[in-house]
């Protein structure tokens, strides 16, 4: 106990100096980027393992919702420029190889599913997003609310895709 | 409150004291062991005092304010694209989906890829497939239906 007091009182002192001190600090005038850049090299350069984290982290529902955000965000522009790509290179009309789909066709339940399947990634990275949006304006960062949103987020998702596959 | 005025006490007054005084002076130090005062260790302050002309770039800062509003401005589009089709509402879409997936995979560039000629020649990529992307959904815009006709068509079935 007095041995602790006496360590606490030796910090203490350093204390009334500490203040001194600050004033004399100079900012470091090194972005955010260029740290993270030098833990990379530093580490790399070293040969250094990465610490296991989502292999051993427990998975919460957030976590899971917020890399498939990012995942239908991928899918959905590889998608997209998939779509442009072909309509640079393939030579016929979009209505053709429509057509051309559509008489291949395994019947009304797969042409549902198809639909399902393409309004699932569309809804569920617009509703996430609104969410984003909502984090981004400061709002419901609570985790109970950070919850509650996930599953709106997530009902709506399914019941705006079953709405559409129906139209 | 009190806690910082037990422990000012300790600190500027000596040990002695402190033996002489009754135990519900130990309890609140011992609480605030962690919390008391700030052990200087070369510290690297990344402060910006206000007195420090320092001109960085606001550049980052916009970049975010600037995928904000295309968020929003896209999910605008959206029921516009359904009750009024056409060609400015295809080449508005073509433009902004592009830019928005441009951004978005940027962030993943930037989150996974590390080190300088690995960044470099990925956002080099990024580019070429945004540029490309950019200028299929301009071509199907012109010589083919249009992205809006091509949805409604697709649901049509």
């Amino acid at each position: 106990m007095l041995l602790t007091t006496v360590a606490r009182q030796g910090l203490c002192l350093s204390r009334s100096q500490f203040g001194v001190l600050y004033r004399h600090v100079v900012p470091m005038g090194t972005t955010a980027n260029e740290e993270m850049n030098k833990f990379w090299a530093k580490n790399t350069r070293l040969n250094r393992p990465v610490s296991p984290h989502i292999s051993i982290y427990k998975w919460s529902i957030p976590m899971m919702m917020s890399i498939s955000h990012r995942g239908t965000g991928v899918a959905l522009s590889s998608g997209i420029s998939a779509f442009a790509l072909a309509a640079l290179v393939l030579p016929e009309s979009y209505p053709y190889y429509l057509d051309l789909i559509h008489s291949m066709t395994f019947g009304p339940q797969f042409l549902a599913f198809s639909k399902f399947a393409l309004a699932f990634p569309v809804a569920y990275h617009t509703f996430n997003g609104i969410r984003h949006l909502a984090w981004d304006l400061g709002k419901g960062f609570k985790i109970p609310e950070v919850y509650r949103s996930g599953y709106i987020v997530v009902a709506l998702t399914v019941l705006t895709s079953i709405g559409l596959a129906a139209m | 409150m009190a806690a910082l005025v037990t422990i000012s006490s300790v600190c500027y007054r000596g040990v002695r004291p402190l033996l002489f005084r009754s135990s519900s002076l130990i309890r609140p130090l011992a609480v605030q062991k962690d919390r008391d005062c700030p052990y200087l260790i070369s510290a690297k302050i990344h402060a910006t005092p206000s007195n420090y002309a320092y001109s960085g770039s606001k550049a980052a800062s916009l970049h975010w304010t600037g995928e904000r509003i295309l968020s929003i401005a896209l999910l605008g589009l959206a029921p516009v694209a359904y009750y009024y089709p056409g060609p400015a509402v295809d080449y508005s879409l073509a433009a902004a989906l592009t830019l928005h997936g441009h951004w978005g995979l940027g962030q993943i560039v930037t989150d996974y890829i590390h080190g300088d000629f690995k960044i470099k020649m990925a956002n080099a990529g990024l580019f070429l497939l945004s540029t490309v992307t950019f200028a299929g959904l301009c071509y199907f815009n012109y010589h083919d239906v249009g992205i809006c006709k091509a949805v409604a068509l697709l649901w049509s079935k």
